[in-house]
Order: structure tokens, then C-alpha cells, then sequence
């Protein structure tokens, strides 16, 4: 089964058109990987589906970096006894 | 003056100053002090706690000046547009009185019907020439006041009315108000072009001579005094000189001739967009009527909005005093079934008066309503603040349209990411497609049909 990094970076690099190797987890998706406010919200949306999880918005959308979002996601999923 | 220190108060609860900004109110207009004017260089003070218990009151002009403005409202339009205004103004009167002319069969036949309504206020008065013979019509039609002209600048007295003098003008004027006592009608002088006339040489000698005339006749004949500003002239700031200050006009017939504030009424024409401002100052200064058109519809640039005189009512007053402020929607979408336009912007009736556009502003809308609507629209006015989508609106904007259509509240309301298929087709519209007008509530409510369909079973299935 694919790594929660692996899925995350899946989901952004479909949601912002960009090849999967190009995405780092130090990359922040706004000033490197240039989404725009719309797509800030489709990466959270497409993100709970993936993970089958409800984010809380604001926290959701004030996770700057990939990696931030890995580890974010990850505690979500824990809280909801969801297997990653 | 020495600098003053201003510390930090700090904070961690919000202080939203409600005392004044009560959401279910417009805001309220309070006073810390007196109010000064200096009048012939000393100084007057006029105290503005007075208006809470003066009985201030809007008279409506809708059917004389307003009418001017525009083709003539049909019989039924103006029985209803006056059954409208009896119910917005409340019990109490808040819309004390309206004028009629009275020249024609459709007139009178206006007048008697709205007057078979059986309503207490607004009270129906005349509108007249300054022509003895008029009154003949006001005692026909069984009224008991009439508006008459009675132009008071040299430019109408000369230019206009082509009197040899002043003294040749008010003897004129005042044989007519000697008609309407003998009439039985109490008349109401209007003093045109008040704010382009020599004040002190005919305003004031005038005025003095109708409250000598009025202590020979009945107190509900005596005049009343309508202060016109027909071209619009009129300033409210502290500090300018007559003609053209409402402080100084209001205190010189109030205070210096005594016309009780009960018979002084201002009415104003809009040519440099003071028309409300200027009638909220007469109240202050002493006069209590103001007089009003709806939706400010009259000659050129119309007069007071009678709207926007209801709710610096409510804000002086502190309370609705048995206003239905609905009612102002209610006339509005009438007079647009007639075909009166209302610009999209134009306050409390307008359709985008309180619809917001950009992104950050439906943000702060979603997030509470107080921050970007100017009170409870949705209560005083039948109308929730909404947002119009454009490129400007962003995913905020699409969230609060989406759960306004479904009429979610509290924790039912879809965050952004539940949207973010319309927000996706909302952005694609202006950055794929070049769109270049704003997205219909129509095309809206077919997406989220299509993309949301889920919600749409839940909500409107």
C-alpha cells in the first residue's frame, strides 16, 4: 500500500497538473508548487476523499508544505481511527 | 496643542461597541455633547438629546414633486403607493402627511379614494397655486391644509414671478394666506429658492408678518413654513454663512422669529447630493417635518429618500417607534412592477445593496454577517445579504451562495471544500472561458444541481 507521502503527493500533483517527482515534502504548495486560491481548496477536498476523512477547514487550509500535510493528514486519521 | 498619549487598550474579547452598533437596528446616532453653531458671531448651542422626545415626523412629497419627475402614476398605483406608505409610517405617524395636486378629475378622484382607506396618516394635504381662486379646490376637496408657492429669491421674485419689488411680492403672498383663513384652509408657505435668498431682507421680514397674521386666526390654521431648497444649495456643516446654512435658516425662523418647530419643514433637492444629509440637520436645528419622495424620485435630481429618512428616524430615535421597515421592500418591488427603475446600488432597496462580489468580503460574511452587512437586512428589510459571483468572488463567495440557496445555518453550513467543484467551474468561467459578466443565480442553481447532487437531494429533493 502506497505511503500516506506517496498519496499526498498523488493527490497534489493531479490537483495542480504537475509531474509526481517534481513535488518535495519541503515544498509549499502556493509559492512552489503555484496553487491558487481555488486549488488550495480542491487539494483539502481531494484530500478527504482520498484519505476518506472531514478536515476542519481553517486548520486544513493553513497547512503550508507537503509535509506539513503528510504529517496533518496522518494525526486526522489517527484521531479518526482511520488505517494509513 | 500638545500631543495626547493613546496607549493600546488590549484585548482578547471583541468589543463590537453594540451600544451603538445593535445588530437589529441601523446603527444608532448618539451624541456626547451639545452641538455649536455661532450665529451673527455668538456661539448657540442646540441640544440633539431634544430630538428622542420632539415629535419629528417625515411628510411625503411622492405624489407632488415626485410625480413632477416622471409620467403620471395611474389611480390604482397611487392608492396603493399610499396604503403602503399609511402601514410603513405605523400608528403613530411617522409618515405624517402626504400632498395632492388637486387640478384635475383624476385628483380629486385619487384624493377621495385614499381617503375611503380610512387611515389616519399620512394625512392628505393640497398643493396649490398662490392664486386666491385655488382655494375654491381646497375647500371642494374638504381639506384642511394646502401647500402654496411662495417663492422667496430675488431670482424668482424678479426674474420669475416679475414683481416690481419685494414689498409688491409679499403683499401678494399674504392676500393669499388671507384667502385660505377665510377658506377655512390652514395654509403652508412654501418659500422656494429659501437657500439663494436675501435672508435677512425678505426671509425674515416675511415670516414675521405670517406669524402676526397667524396670531389673528385659529391655532390650527396658523402657518406653517415649508423652507424649500430647490436648487440644492443648502449646507449642514457648522460655520457657513446664510443663505446657504441649514443650522442658521432653522435657528433664525425658530428661535429669532418663533416659528414653532411643529410648523417648520425642510425640503431639499439633491444637485450636489446633500438632499439627506440636509433634511437630517433641519431635525436637528429645530425643525421637525422632513419632507420626502420614495426612493428620492423627484424633480432633476430628486428629493430626500423617504426611505432613507425612516431609518435616520430609527437611528435618532433609538427605536422602530412602529415603523415596518418592510414595508420598504415591499415598495420597491412595487414601483419596479411599474416600471420606476432603482439603480442596483442604491441603498436598503437596491438588488446589490447589500450583495458582495469579492472573495474576502464573502469570507468575513460566512464567517458572521455583521461584518459586511450594515444591520439585520434579513429582519428590517426582508432581505439576507447575499453575494453576486465573478472572478472576485473565490471559493468563500461560491460557500455562502451555496448555503444560502440550501438556507443552512450554524454548523449545517457547507465549509469551501463541500463547493469546490462549483467554486472549480465558477474560477474556469473567467480564466478558460474569458467571461466577462457576473453568473446568474439561474446558472448557479443548475450547477450545484449537477455538481452537488448529493446536497441537492438533501436540501431541495
Amino acid at each position: 500500500m502506497p505511503s500516506v507521502e506517496e498519496r499526498v503527493i498523488a493527490v497534489a500533483a493531479r490537483v495542480l497538473r504537475l509531474d509526481p517527482s517534481e513535488i518535495k515534502p519541503e515544498h509549499a504548495f502556493t509559492t512552489d508548487l503555484g496553487a491558487e486560491s481555488v486549488q488550495s481548496v480542491e487539494l483539502v477536498a481531494n484530500f478527504e476523499e482520498e484519505f476518506g476523512i472531514e478536515m476542519d477547514e481553517d486548520a486544513a487550509l493553513a497547512v503550508q508544505t507537503v509535509g506539513d500535510a503528510v504529517t496533518f493528514i496522518a494525526n486526522v486519521c489517527k484521531e479518526r481511527g482511520v488505517d494509513v | 496643542m500638545a500631543k495626547k498619549s493613546h496607549p493600546l487598550v488590549d484585548a482578547t474579547e471583541p468589543n463590537f461597541l453594540e451600544e451603538t452598533f445593535d445588530y437589529s437596528l441601523p446603527p444608532l446616532v448618539r451624541f456626547d455633547g451639545p452641538v455649536i453653531e455661532y450665529v451673527d458671531g455668538e456661539p448657540v448651542e442646540f441640544d440633539p438629546q431634544s430630538l428622542k422626545t420632539r415629535d419629528i415626523v417625515i411628510t411625503d412629497t411622492t405624489f407632488r414633486d415626485g410625480q413632477q419627475a416622471r409620467p403620471p402614476y395611474a389611480i390604482d398605483q397611487m392608492v396603493h403607493i399610499y396604503d403602503l406608505l399609511s402601514k410603513l409610517g405605523g400608528p403613530s405617524g411617522v409618515v405624517r402627511q402626504t400632498e395632492f395636486f388637486l387640478y384635475t378629475k383624476n385628483d380629486r378622484e385619487t384624493l377621495d379614494r385614499c381617503r375611503e382607506l380610512g387611515h389616519a396618516y399620512p394625512e392628505c394635504t393640497g398643493w396649490i397655486r398662490a392664486v386666491p381662486g385655488d382655494f375654491r379646490l381646497v375647500q371642494e376637496a374638504g381639506l384642511k391644509e394646502t401647500g402654496m408657492l411662495t417663492s422667496s429669491s430675488d431670482y424668482h421674485i424678479f426674474g420669475k414671478l416679475k414683481f416690481k419689488s419685494r414689498r409688491e411680492c409679499m403683499d401678494a403672498y399674504c392676500q393669499v394666506v388671507d384667502a385660505a383663513f377665510e377658506a377655512g384652509v390652514r395654509p403652508r408657505c412654501h418659500l422656494e429658492d429659501v437657500t439663494r435668498a436675501d435672508v435677512d431682507g425678505f426671509i425674515l421680514p416675511f415670516a414675521e408678518r405670517l406669524m402676526r397674521m397667524s396670531e389673528q386666526v385659529p391655532e390650527d390654521l396658523s402657518v406653517k413654513i415649508r423652507l424649500c431648497d430647490t436648487m440644492g444649495f443648502g449646507l449642514s456643516f457648522p460655520g457657513v454663512e446664510l443663505p446657504r446654512s441649514v443650522p442658521k435658516l432653522v435657528y433664525k425662523l425658530n428661535q429669532e422669529v418663533g416659528v414653532p418647530s411643529d410648523r417648520l419643514e425642510w425640503h431639499g433637492h439633491n444637485d450636489f447630493h446633500k438632499v439627506h444629509v440636509n433634511g437630517a440637520t433641519a431635525w436637528l436645528y429645530g425643525c421637525d417635518a422632513v419632507n420626502a419622495t420614495l426612493f428620492g424620485y423627484g424633480e432633476r435630481t430628486g428629493n430626500p429618500p423617504l426611505e432613507g429618512a425612516i431609518f435616520e428616524y430609527i437611528a435618532l430615535k433609538g427605536d422602530l417607534s412602529g415603523i415596518q421597515t418592510q414595508v420598504i421592500t415591499e415598495l420597491a418591488d412595487y414601483m419596479r412592477s411599474i416600471n420606476f427603475p432603482i439603480p442596483a446600488n442604491y441603498p436598503f432597496v437596491g438588488k446589490a445593496f447589500n450583495t458582495t462580489s469579492a472573495g474576502i468580503h464573502a469570507g468575513g460574511l460566512r464567517s458572521d454577517e455583521r461584518i459586511y452587512n450594515v444591520f439585520d437586512t434579513s429582519t428590517l428589510l426582508g432581505r439576507p445579504p447575499r453575494v453576486a459571483l465573478t472572478d472576485k468572488s473565490g471559493s468563500d463567495g461560491v460557500a455562502l451562495w451555496v448555503n444560502e440557496f440550501f438556507g443552512l445555518k450554524g454548523d449545517e453550513r457547507l465549509s469551501v471544500m463541500k463547493v469546490h467543484k462549483v467554486a472549480r467551474w465558477v474560477r474556469d468561467q473567467y480564466e478558460e472561458h474569458h467571461r466577462m459578466t457576473a453568473i446568474s443565480d439561474e446558472e448557479l442553481e443548475a450547477k450545484v444541481k449537477e455538481l452537488m447532487p448529493q446536497y441537492w437531494a438533501k436540501y431541495k429533493g
